[in-house]
């Protein structure tokens, strides 16, 4: 971390309206299993300390009774974890820490429209956890890199392995992360947004 | 005063566009249900100048948007779910209490390639 912790380079006071013209935000998805380091990456990269949002998701079951003149609706609330990155004077990135569980994949859709790309965290233990994520991403055509959280003992396991395992496809960049490392985890972020700009037209 | 011509993200799959006003950087929303979260949200001086005025959630909201602030962050700070987040903001944007800058991406609603090489940039530069 350095001095840029809490700096929004945007004077506070003063006629904020036209000092915020030309803002523009973008997102970027942190997504994977329970536990895998989403929300240490997405510490070690915001200039402020992550914060946590929830999200109250409503959906009907349909086809579950027909004969029900009121719908069954489902409430879930889902909590996401999320950073922010001042770029330059006008560009402002969010890291979305995405729930990992499937039943969580309606809220994706939404998260997922106009997203730089994903960042698919992975524990060399418990591979099969994000095996769902890179399916997703795979699915929407959203751009994905896959990182390979080191935890103990996950040192020196072969990327195509892991490749191959996952079917990430060959194109989809896997890289080693430290997610406690500031530096380590905009690596990733530098590597997806290449990535990213490579599929673009 | 320059009109606004960033796009929005395109709604796919039958959902229902609110028709926003873009002018000179401010963004009305009848209703907002198309508000991405990153969404960022500034204080106009008209805000402020009524803020005192205001009832307390949406005081709240312009005084912490002295500072650009996303939908997600106002959720965040005011402690109330995303959605009530985005009505509380539409209704202040409404009546130009609030600016709304919308993310700005292409036809294939993907962010635009130049915005693309900027980040990279601003990723290099850390």
């Amino acid at each position: 971390m350095d001095s840029e912790l809490g700096d929004r380079r945007v004077s506070a006071g003063g006629t904020a309206t036209r000092e915020a013209r030309d803002l523009l935000p973008l997102k970027i998805l942190i997504a994977g299993g329970f536990g895998v380091g989403k929300t240490t990456l997405v510490a070690a990269l915001s200039e402020v300390p992550p914060l946590s949002t929830e999200q109250q998701m409503t959906s009907l079951s349909d086809g579950v009774d027909d004969t029900s003149i009121v719908p069954d609706k489902t409430t879930t609330t889902v909590a996401m974890d999320f950073g922010r990155v001042t770029v330059d004077d006008s560009l402002v990135l969010y890291l979305f820490g995405t729930p990992g569980q499937s039943r969580f994949w309606f809220m994706w859709d939404e998260l997922a429209r106009g997203a730089v790309g994903a960042v698919v965290l992975v524990d060399l233990r418990r591979i099969d956890d994000s095996f769902a994520a890179i399916d997703y991403f795979e699915n929407r055509g959203l751009p994905f890199v896959v990182a390979l959280n080191s935890f103990p003992g996950t040192d020196g396991v072969d990327v195509d392995v892991v490749r191959d395992a996952l079917a990430v496809p060959a194109r989809c960049p896997i890289r080693y992360v430290d997610a406690r490392d500031d530096g380590s985890c905009t690596d990733v972020l530098i590597t997806l947004v290449e990535h990213s700009l490579a599929r673009s037209v | 005063m320059t009109v606004d011509r960033r796009q929005r993200p395109h709604a796919d799959g039958g959902r229902v566009v609110p028709n926003y006003a873009f002018t000179a950087g401010r963004t009305r929303s009848a209703a907002g249900t198309d508000m991405p979260i990153e969404a960022l949200v500034t204080a106009t001086e008209a805000g402020l100048a009524k803020a005192p005025g205001l009832p307390p959630e949406a005081r709240a909201i312009v005084e912490v948007s002295t500072v650009p602030q996303s939908l997600a962050e106002i959720g965040a700070l005011l402690g109330v779910p995303i959605g009530v987040a985005r009505v509380l903001v539409s209704d202040l944007a409404a009546e130009d209490h609030l600016a709304v800058h919308l993310p700005l991406v292409g036809s294939d609603g993907r962010p635009r390639r130049e915005l693309l090489e900027r980040l990279l940039d601003g990723l290099r530069a850390r």
